[in-house]
């Protein structure tokens, strides 16, 4: 599976993971805390500088946001039709402002660097018992390595339909995919208890 | 926890990312494009129960904030969780947790299976579509700004594609208790 991560050596990518998660979260609530729209726009100016100083180019950068961009094109458009056009600039600027953010913290932090920091934040969690923190980077991996398997099994499963002239219906695609998949599961957790990895 | 669990969690995981890259389908009597990923959920809560369940998507989002493009278009990222419509993304926590905890409470291996289906169906409508929705309507109203009025009317047309996906779930779930059971053993 291909990651949204850019390397680079950018200043937000040699800043650590904690850092940049905790500036988001406060530059997140600061966005909805003010409500003046020259204000937010110059925080959106601010996150699409942070944005494109992680070196991912125009077409890329623009393309992953695309999606993204699209809705907020379509609640603006609707909070113009109910409500003030300030109301509706403020909606665009502070939307932007959050995507760019948060765009530029995803693109410069590492699927490593995210697990260790998630990692960290969840060992005063299982002093008290809740979680083992080593169970997450687990599990994580697992669905990496299990989402082409899926997608493989969906396929053949989806053949076998065509092969017998059946229609490919929701219910009798979905229903072999999971047999087949919770079957799968005693074999995976017995080669996981055998190693002793966890 | 046991390794059986959370290999169960993860593959789970896996299946709703894989719903994920299934093209949406447009169905003839829906405005919109239908896509799968929030089946996903609701058989999570299905097959799984509530904590797996819970835990099942509560993976399937931190995979997203961490960067992997696993929701439905290939999107991903920590902007997905500040979007205008990410209160159907925590709507899926919720949804998960309900239909999970519904399935446990109401159905069991002794029924018919057409008191099964109904359980199954009423706790996939309750939580996948009903408090699903609900959170999307309340985010896109309050957090995004855009009132309550116009969020209601944007949510609407998701509802029948939803509905069905309910459907759909209520099938597999059954059809799971017949041939794999998980749901009695409560993780």
């Amino acid at each position: 599976m291909n990651t949204l991560y850019l390397d680079g050596q950018s200043l937000l990518h040699r800043l650590p993971t904690r850092a940049k998660l905790g500036g988001l979260a406060l530059f997140s609530l600061l966005l909805f805390a003010v409500s003046h729209p020259v204000v937010l726009g110059f925080a959106a100016l601010a996150a699409a500088i942070a944005y494109s100083s992680t070196g991912i180019g125009w077409r890329e950068g623009v393309a992953r946001l695309r999606p993204a961009f699209i809705t907020i094109f379509a609640v603006t458009l609707f909070a113009l039709l109910f409500q003030p056009p300030v109301e509706a600039l403020t909606i665009l600027f502070r939307l932007t402002a959050l995507m760019l953010a948060a765009a530029a913290i995803t693109a410069t932090t590492s699927i490593g660097a995210f697990i260790d920091t998630i990692t960290w934040a969840a060992k005063p969690f299982e002093r008290i018992g809740l979680v083992r923190a080593a169970d997450i980077g687990l599990s994580v991996g697992l669905v990496i390595r299990f989402v082409p398997e899926v997608t493989l099994r969906y396929r053949s499963i989806r053949d076998a339909h065509q092969a017998r002239g059946l229609k490919v219906r929701p219910v009798t695609l979905i229903v072999p995919l999971l047999i087949q998949t919770l079957k799968n599961a005693d074999e995976i957790a017995a080669a996981i208890d055998a190693r002793g990895i966890r | 926890m046991s390794t059986r669990d959370l290999v169960l969690v993860a593959l789970f995981a896996a299946i709703i990312v894989a719903l994920g890259l299934i093209p949406p389908v447009s169905l003839g009597f829906i405005p919109v494009p239908v896509h799968a990923q929030s089946l996903g959920v609701m058989l999570a809560g299905v097959v799984l129960g509530a904590k797996r369940g819970t835990l099942t998507v509560a993976l399937f989002m931190l995979l997203a904030a961490i960067g992997l493009p696993v929701l439905s278009g290939g999107r991903g990222g920590l902007g997905v969780f500040m979007a205008p419509p990410s209160g159907y993304l925590y709507g899926y926590l919720a949804a998960a947790f309900v239909t999970g905890y519904m399935s446990e409470r109401f159905v069991n291996a002794r029924q018919t299976g057409l008191v099964q289906g109904t359980y199954f169906f009423v706790a996939a409508l309750a939580g996948g579509v009903f408090l699903c929705h609900l959170l999307g309507v309340l985010w896109l109203a309050f957090v995004t700004g855009l009132g309550l009025p116009a969020a209601f009317m944007g949510t609407l047309a998701f509802v029948p594609g939803d509905a069905l996906k309910a459907l759909i779930a209520a099938f597999a779930g059954r059809a799971v208790m017949v041939g794999y059971p998980l749901l009695p053993q409560r993780a």
